[in-house]
């Protein structure tokens, strides 16, 4: 029996070679999107499960409530750790770890004639304490951890950075020197970091020599440094919620909170430490739970449309198994086999697909991955999971697919279906067929407005007024703590024609470095309960990247802090109306530490993405803490000025590496993500498209040889070749603005809530949902055009004879 | 073999109401050959249809191997056609994706029967039939008179009791007609019951008894000899 019906199942496929093909290539699309999005799901779901304690690991961050709405940080005080070692014993293993986005190193060399190497890194230089190898089971390749840094100045190199840095050399026992301030020795080389990990290094460090490389270590329970952060397990049986409260209540003790001020310290699991953006990660990269739904909503939809391309054009080819169908009935054949046998059929089609969306899978996945910047693993043999998840589609698809169709095509009447009367069944079919187009035409449109939308969202990242220049901008690191080494050379700097203005700062305007200080204004006693964003830069800043000031004038050169700017943000903050009266005012910064007069006001610029809100800013002069030469150029003498710099830039570092980076790339940099979601949005809309196309393709093919007769006639009777074209396009019109009511409002309520995540965002104007309306009809008439202009042209008279 | 009682069948589409058979009795026995004759759309096909229990009468009552079945289930009917009926159509009916010797293999497949005796009986039948020689062509590649043959061959393998032909030979030339109406003969000779539907007064010839249908009602039987009874 079951080889019968495979035996007519092949024949009957590869008869009708072109609807199998449409099938097969509309499913394997389909299938191959959704298994690459499955890949990527799955992916992002295993960061930092993979450790024995998982499920018990936690990170300590802070939540705040102030003036300017929420605040979230994962950045602790650094005395915390002693405290919560010594109240709270349930907490265990616990551990400080420092994040130092890269640095320089120099591998000094054995003996006095070989030149020292020197090596730049940009990232994840983590420094870790011994807890860390009992919180997290990261490979070790058999080194014990916690011996191998449990010694000051020690480090552990990952094989990729070994390989680097001692090409052939066994790197043992050898001595390098990070950022030109401490000696650390190699203990031992361990594998690289897992992909899947919120806690990527490329080498671990003993913590205790963080104190040196970290410029903003204190003992202070009153700052917090978001690359300084503390996990640990809750031993079981403990209880979360009361460790919690207690932390925070011995807490207080060290950290009085002042009255109005809200702020806690939370506990956040260690597995969604991935997904939650406030908080962020040393990886740099979260990814919402939001996202992942909605890639896995894609994927379904671009199955779901290869599907019902599927069921469309199997019951629109149902009449030409009529005869088969009828005869096996009269052979006694019942319903149940019926289906098994077309059912059976379908799930060859699916499996063709699926073999197809493999290949495609393999092929695709370098490009994905590279766009993506994940190591995607594709190894189905070895990956049971993903054997079982193809099992899954496989059934799923053949019966979301077969089963309708196998209903329609197993209930014919043996007698009418050998006369091959089963208008009954067509019209049912019919209607069918034209809600699921509908349904396509909405899946359609929902993503070409959702891509438009992001689309836009995304040109107006680049083109939305910062409040500062970007353009023609470089931005050096410098080596921290000593600015001052290169400020000396500055009329030699500034010496090059192409330099137009330098600026030595913290960081320039908009930037990943947030540091965050309470303040008291003018004759407040208390201090407000909100902080303020710290800009430390030169006098020369405003200047160089064009900031306008509203009042007052730019404060005077000095290398510790004297005078003030503050923005409008934080004058709205603290109750002035006018720019002109907080001129003159005294502000005290960072407990009593530093006080000084407010000379100037500046315009509000943004401090980070358009993500985040504008904060209250105050801005002075502290050399210590420059980490950052800003330059404007002249944008076509760029490579000169560069060079120029390059060589000061040695004169004052011989030891350290030059570096640099264009400002508006960097700004760029801040919406990478949404870049990646905005394009992943553009390759799926087309690709549903395309399976919606094909399976429109082959239903107006079928539509138009079944009327070719009645074609014939109407051209006999002198109907034009438009008003047959028009004839079979009119109904997909219908469908296209029904499936346009749909979409509409959908895409609304997503992108709508999509855009939320942006403080600044653009307006959904009604011209998207027309464009993305008049796209999808263009679309869908060009389709059913190219089919139904065969029939216009056709000769009448044969299409009369072949009948 | 079977027996109809007071039979009407009435088709509703679209408010207008046809009858198409108006109190049919019918009574076949075993080993008889029965020729239905008269005018197209006088419900022929109708009346083989519900005696091939491929329709439910409207009304009265049908008797089949002396079980009333008007009122059997799809299923129960699938099951009775498939053990006791053959059917031969005018247009075949073949299934174009199968090759001769499947065609006539497919009722033994539903029927069950195990992969060797299933061998020998469909190569039997196709000796019989004398088509064995294209046993691996397909429908298409063969002419009208071959593909009826493979038909009659597909009909009769399950060896049923009784064989419902509606006009075997209406798409035939009278040479291949004549070859066709011979091997129901001989089918009928071996014991097998038929009723045929037939316009050619020639092919009802061949049956014992002739009924003559006129606007669903049986309005004469003429029994050319006497039924071997
Ligand atoms: N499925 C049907 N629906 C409506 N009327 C039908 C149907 N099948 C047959 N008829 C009508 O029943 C009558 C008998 O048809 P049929 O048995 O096919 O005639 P014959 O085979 O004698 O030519 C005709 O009037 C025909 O129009
Ligand atoms: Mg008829």
């Amino acid at each position: 029996m079951f080889k019968n019906y495979l035996l007519v199942a092949m024949r009957t496929l590869k008869r009708n070679l072109g609807y199998t093909s449409l099938n097969v290539v509309g499913l394997a699309l389909g299938i191959t999107c959704s298994l690459l999005l499955y890949l990527v799901i799955r992916h992002e779901l295993s960061y930092d499960t993979f450790h024995s304690k998982a499920d018990r690991t936690y990170r300590i961050n802070v939540d705040k409530i102030s003036a300017h709405g929420p605040e979230s940080n994962a950045g602790t005080p650094y005395p915390m750790l002693a405290v919560l070692k010594a109240s709270l014993p349930e907490l265990t293993p616990a551990t400080h770890l420092y994040n130092e986005e890269g640095g320089t190193f120099t591998v000094l060399s054995l003996n006095d004639q070989e030149a020292p190497r020197k090596f730049r890194e940009e990232k994840n230089v983590l420094f870790v304490e011994p807890a860390f190898f009992d919180l997290f089971d990261f490979p070790t390749n058999g080194i014990n951890g916690k011996q191998a840094l449990k010694d000051l100045n020690t480090v552990l190199l990952t094989q990729t950075i070994a390989d680097k840095y001692f090409p052939g050399e066994n790197p043992v026992g050898r001595v390098l020197r990070m950022n030109n301030l401490v000696n650390l020795k190699v203990t031992g080389v361990i594998p690289d970091a897992p992909e899947n990990t919120d806690l990527p290094y490329q080498m671990l460090i003993d913590y205790e020599s963080s104190k040196k490389i970290n410029t903003f270590a204190n003992d202070s329970w009153n700052s917090t440094y978001s690359n300084q952060q503390i996990y640990f397990a809750l031993s079981p049986g403990a209880n979360l919620k009361q460790a919690e409260d207690r932390l925070n209540e011995v807490a207080s003790k060290y950290r009085p909170r002042s009255p109005g001020e809200q702020e806690r310290y939370t506990f956040q699991p260690l597995t969604q430490v991935h997904f939650d953006e406030r908080y962020g990660n040393f990886k740099s990269r979260t990814i919402s739970k939001t996202t992942l739904w909605a890639m896995g909503l894609i994927g379904m939809f671009l199955v779901l449309v290869a599907s019902i391309n599927f069921v469309n054009l199997a019951t629109a080819q149902a009449l030409r198994r009529a005869k088969e169908v009828g005869m096996r009935k009269v052979l006694g054949a019942n319903k149940q086999q019926l289906m098994t046998q077309f059912l059976l059929e379908t799930g060859m089609i699916t499996l063709t697909a699926l073999s197809l969306s493999v290949v495609l899978t393999e092929l695709l996945l370098p490009s994905l991955s590279k766009l993506l910047e994940l190591q995607l693993a594709f190894s189905i043999l070895r990956d049971p999971q993903l054997l079982l998840f193809l099992a899954v589609l496989l059934v799923a698809v053949t019966f979301f697919a077969g089963f309708y169709p196998a209903l329609v095509i197993s209930g014919f009447q043996p007698i009418s279906a050998l006369k091959s009367k089963t208008a009954t069944a067509r019209a049912a079919g019919l209607s069918l067929r034209r809600t699921l187009v509908v349904l396509q035409f909405t899946v359609c449109q929902v993503l070409i407005i959702c891509t438009i939308i992001v689309h836009n969202q995304m040109e107006y990242f680049r083109s939305a007024s910062l409040g500062f220049d970007k353009e023609a901008i470089v931005n050096i690191p410098l080596p921290s703590g000593k600015a001052k080494d290169l400020m000396a050379l500055r009329p030699q700097l500034e010496a090059h024609p192409a330099i137009k203005a330098t600026s030595f700062a913290i960081a320039p305007p908009s930037a990943n470095i947030d540091m965050n200080t309470s303040f008291r204004y003018d004759e407040f006693s208390v201090e407000r309960n909100f902080s303020v964003n710290m800009k430390m830069a030169d006098e020369q800043y405003l200047q160089t990247f064009n900031i306008p000031l509203l009042a007052g004038r730019m404060y005077e050169k000095s290398d510790t802090m004297r005078e003030f700017l503050v923005n409008e943000t934080f004058l709205r903050q603290v109750g002035e109306t006018n720019p002109q009266a907080a001129l003159g005012k005294e502000l005290v910064i960072n407990g009593n530490q530093n006080q000084g007069k407010i000379v100037g006001v500046v315009k509000d610029f943004h401090l980070t993405s358009l993500r985040d809100k504008i904060q209250p800013v105050v801005m002075s002069t502290f050399t210590d803490i420059y980490l950052s030469l800003n330059v404007k150029l002249e944008q076509k003498n760029a490579k000169a000025a560069l060079a120029h710099l390059q060589n000061v830039y040695q004169t004052a570092y011989p030891d350290d590496v030059f570096h640099y980076e264009f400002f508006d790339d960097s700004i760029s940099r801040f919406y990478e993500g949404e870049q990646r979601q905005a394009y992943l949005f553009k390759v799926f809309s087309v690709i549903a498209i395309l399976i919606g196309c094909l399976g429109l393709y082959g239903l107006v093919s079928f539509m138009v040889a079944q009327r070719t007769k009645e074609v014939g006639v109407r051209k006999v009777l002198g109907a034009s070749s438009a008003s047959i074209v028009g004839l079979f396009s009119v109904d997909f019109v219908k469908l296209v603005l029904i499936a346009f009511v749909i979409a509409g409002p959908i895409s609304y309520y997503f992108m709508d809530k999509w855009l939320q995540d942006f403080t600044y965002r653009i307006n959904i104007g009604y011209w998207v949902f027309l464009a993305a309306g008049a796209l999808t009809l263009l679309i869908a008439l060009t389709t059913v055009s190219v089919q139904a202009l065969r029939a216009a042209f056709s000769n009448p008279v044969r299409a009369l004879k072949t009948e | 073999m079977l027996k109809t009682v007071n039979l009407q069948k009435k088709y509703t589409t679209d408010e207008v109401e046809t009858t198409a058979l108006v109190n049919v009795n019918l009574n076949v026995r075993q080993g008889e050959f029965v020729a239905i004759m008269g005018p197209s759309g006088c419900g022929k096909s109708t009346l083989l249809n519900i005696i091939g229990l491929l329709d439910n009468p409207s009304s009265g009552e049908f008797y089949f191997l002396d079980k009333e079945i008007s009122k059997f289930s799809e299923r129960q009917r699938a099951n009775l056609r498939k053990e006791h009926l053959g059917f031969v159509f005018q247009s075949f009916n073949l299934i174009d994706e199968l090759t001769v010797y499947e065609n006539v293999e497919l009722p033994l497949i539903y029927l069950k029967v195990g992969n060797a005796e299933r061998k020998q009986r469909v190569e039997q039948v196709l000796e019989q039939m004398q088509i064995a020689h294209r046993r691996n062509h397909f429908p298409q590649q063969l002419s009208g008179g071959q593909q009826q043959r493979v038909a009659i061959a597909r009909a009769v393998v399950s060896k049923p009791k009784l064989l419902l032909a509606d006009e075997p030979t209406g798409n035939l030339d009278s040479a291949h007609g004549q070859e066709v109406m011979q091997l129901l003969s001989s089918l009928n000779e071996q014991g097998t019951t038929i009723v045929m539907v037939t316009h050619s007064p020639t092919d009802a010839d061949y049956a014992h008894r002739i009924v003559n249908l006129f606007d669903g009602q049986i309005i004469s039987e003429n029994v050319k000899e006497l039924a071997i009874l």
